[in-house]
């Protein structure tokens, strides 16, 4: 049993929906669901107005429709699942602590901005800010993995402190900006100046790709933790080949502005 | 020549962020002209002479003349009815306009960004990432013997910051102006600004943040690959020179222009450079500070942080502020087709945001408050004429050294202050919310536009 909600309005204006999150409908009557606040621009609606809503109680729930203008869905959830069948819009999952999202479509800027943990799987394209620090927030993403399988745009990963981002296609720039831990793979082209600032931490890349001058080349070697990311990855439908996970691969290491421990990992042909 | 004539000395040039206070203005009172402007630059002498008392309706609905009290009462119900409104620009006028604009988004749950957001914007999104180390310009005449200019052409965009305060002028600690001090150019051509500067690094276009991160890795005494010059257009000899110049100085100054805000990579450009100010401090004092624009941009900042606690891109749309550069400002709200109704105060979007943007203003209703006839004044559906400040109104505008400066007025316009058609707003704005609120009980909402 699921709920389901498809949208039969567009809204005008931004609509603001943290509530769509298992967290706060998984136990509610379809009737009580459709009476829920919902934020249209400066005004209190409910999901009715713009949502067909099918089902209750339930920890899953599936979205149907072009939900670009819609934010905030799926904000601090912390179980359960949410599948969208479409585009939806900015500020999808942040702060989650767990569950799942998998949106067929594109998302918006500031995707899982702040996560926790969870797991979020996008199969178009991403904005800006995948997994990102909000403004003036010293730590990105704590946990969870967020898994593109188009493109991103800038700021993948801003001082991101654990946690997996891949990317199936290209990132922008500033990947990994100010990164504290974690890792993050693209396996298209990178941007220009990645890891701009980055303390510790992967920035993995299947693709060559200049670098800052504060990077400086290390070795090539085989990374062994890399093959379980890979084959990982791979089973999850990603273009992996199989060189790519027995490869070399460049390793270069900065920033030495910051601590110099961070590593970017060039996939050497 | 009229006989009526006044002297206003200590008056105030709001042309650009310099904010000059020494003018000497010749009014002629009935032709209501300023005919001589001492001390001005070439800028400020323009920005005196071209504003005249232009004859013509204080207030236009759809095009149309309308009597001022209508046009509040129109502009009141349009701001009040709409979701996403946005109020933009304030960087033309008062303090004390600014600070009633900042009400009446607040009422009407609006959002709030200035023409910060396509200036120096990135600057102050840098501000926040990485902390400024800051002075007032007073501090680098006085003290500052290290001075460079990175992206900017003050010779023609702020004709007066070299003689006023960073080159020339005779300070305590540099009696022999520009004797005293390296002045270091850094920008990608050529310019008017170029010979004023003792050293000129030519940097290629876009390599703005590979070079400061590479002076900051020599700064912090970490060694850098000669391919930097390939890749900057600077050897690695002219930029060691540079670092210990800089570190040997003893009052370091870098002055950010909008080369460095508005190219690619945006608020980590300026931020590479703050924080390249910041570690120059483990061996002299180093400051960094954004080259403003508009006369009273600072004071947008200013204000809008002093009200909302942040400086531009701010929705109230909950009730309370929130900030998100990118989600909030105005050429994404636009741009995005988001926001549904506009409030633009001393400014002219419509002549110079993107054509998407540009679009969007001609589908939604849009009131605006300019001194002349503009593209936005156009457009708008409810448009006020206003008197100029700085010329015709007093108030307060910020230097760009967050320094609060006096107006000092040189005659009267038969138009009514921004602040006074804004107060008069407000007031409107105010009691329409009120009586949505009541009459709403628990707050329920017109349903949206079916689907297209």
């Amino acid at each position: 049993m699921t709920i389901s909600l498809s949208l039969h309005t567009q809204p005008d204006v931004p609509l603001e929906a943290e509530l769509i999150s298992p967290d706060k409908l998984a136990g509610l009557t379809t009737a009580e669901i459709e009476k829920q606040t919902v934020e249209h621009g400066n005004q209190k609606t409910t999901i009715a107005d713009f949502f067909t809503v099918a089902g209750e109680k339930s920890d899953s729930l599936v979205l149907e429709g072009d939900l670009s203008k819609i934010k905030h869905i799926g904000s601090g959830m912390s179980f359960g699942k949410i599948n969208i069948n479409g585009d939806v819009g900015a500020h999808l999952g942040t702060a989650m602590s767990g569950g799942e999202i998998v949106v067929e479509g594109n998302v918006g800027d500031w995707l899982a901005p702040e996560m926790l943990a969870g797991r979020v799987e996008v199969k178009g394209n991403a904005g800006h800010m995948v997994g990102s620090a909000y403004r003036g927030s010293p730590a990105g993403i704590l946990g969870g993995e967020i898994i593109i399988h188009g493109n991103a745009r800038n700021e993948v990963g801003h001082a991101m402190r654990n946690g997996m981002i891949v990317i199936g296609g290209d990132s922008g720039d500033f990947t990994g900006v100010n990164m504290l831990a974690g890792t993050i793979i693209v396996l298209g082209e990178l941007g220009i100046r990645t890891g701009a600032g980055l303390r510790r931490g992967s920035v993995v890349c299947m693709k060559n790709s200049k670098l800052l001058p504060t990077f400086s080349y290390s070795c090539v070697y085989q990374p062994t933790y890399l093959r379980l990311y890979l084959l990982y990855l791979q089973s999850l439908g990603l273009g992996i080949r199989e060189e790519q996970i027995m490869g070399h691969y460049e390793r270069w290491c900065g920033d030495i502005i910051e601590f110099n421990r961070g590593e970017i990992l060039l996939y050497h042909e | 020549m009229s006989e009526n004539i006044k002297i206003v000395k200590n008056a105030t040039c709001t042309f650009c962020g310099c904010v000059c206070d020494d003018m000497e203005l010749t009014v002629d009172l009935d032709k209501k002209q300023i005919i001589k402007a001492k001390n001005a630059c070439v800028l400020g002498r323009a920005w005196f002479a071209e504003h005249t008392i232009q004859e013509g309706p204080v207030a236009l609905i759809d095009g149309k003349e309308s009597k001022l009290e209508d046009a509040i009462e129109e502009a009141a119900q349009t701001l009040t009815k709409a979701k996403f409104p946005i109020t933009y620009g304030l960087s033309d006028t008062t303090c004390e306009a600014q600070r009633q604009a900042v009400a009446i988004t607040d009422f009407i749950r609006g959002t709030i960004d200035t023409t910060t957001s396509v200036c120096h914007g990135p600057s102050g999104l840098a501000f926040q990432g990485v902390g400024e180390s800051t002075m007032t310009l007073g501090e680098v005449k006085n003290r500052a013997d290290f001075v460079m200019y990175w992206g900017g052409n003050p010779a023609e965009s702020h004709p007066r910051h070299f003689t006023r305060y960073s080159v020339t002028p005779k300070g305590m600690f540099t009696p022999n102006g520009k004797k005293d001090r390296t002045v270091v150019l850094v920008d990608v051509r050529r310019t008017a600004s170029t010979p004023v500067a003792d050293i000129f690094l030519q940097v290629k276009p876009g390599k703005d943040f590979e070079l400061a991160w590479a002076m900051r890795a020599l700064v912090k005494g970490h060694t850098v690959d000669a391919s930097i010059e390939e890749e900057t257009g600077i050897s690695l000899e002219v930029l060691t020179d540079l670092v210990e110049r800089m570190k040997n100085c003893n009052y370091g100054v870098l002055f950010m222009g909008m080369g460095l805000t508005m190219t690619r990579g945006r608020h980590f450009n300026s931020g590479a450079i703050m924080a390249l100010a910041t570690d120059l401090n483990e061996f002299t004092h180093f400051v960094a500070k954004p080259v403003r624009g508009h006369g009273n941009v600072t004071g947008a900042d200013n204000v809008v942080s002093w009200q909302t606690g942040y400086p531009f891109g701010v929705n109230f749309s909950k009730g309370y502020p929130r900030f998100n550069p990118g989600e909030f400002t105005t050429v994404d709200t636009l741009s995005r087709g988001d926001a549904d109704a506009a409030l633009i105060i001393a400014s002219d979007p419509a002549a110079n945001f993107p054509q998407a943007a540009i679009n969007h203003l001609h589908k939604i209703p849009v009131v605006s408050f300019d001194t002349k006839e503009t593209a936005t004044s156009q457009l708008a559906h409810v448009a006020f004429r206003t008197s100029t400040y700085g010329i015709n109104t007093g108030g307060t505008a910020y230097r760009m050294d967050d320094v609060p400066i006096t107006l000092r007025p040189a005659f009267e316009s038969p138009f009514p202050s921004d602040e006074e058609i804004l107060t008069a707003l407000k007031k409107r704005v105010h009691e329409l919310v009120i009586a949505k609120s009541r009459s709403q009980g628990a707050g329920t909402a017109k349903v949206a536009a079916p689907i297209r």
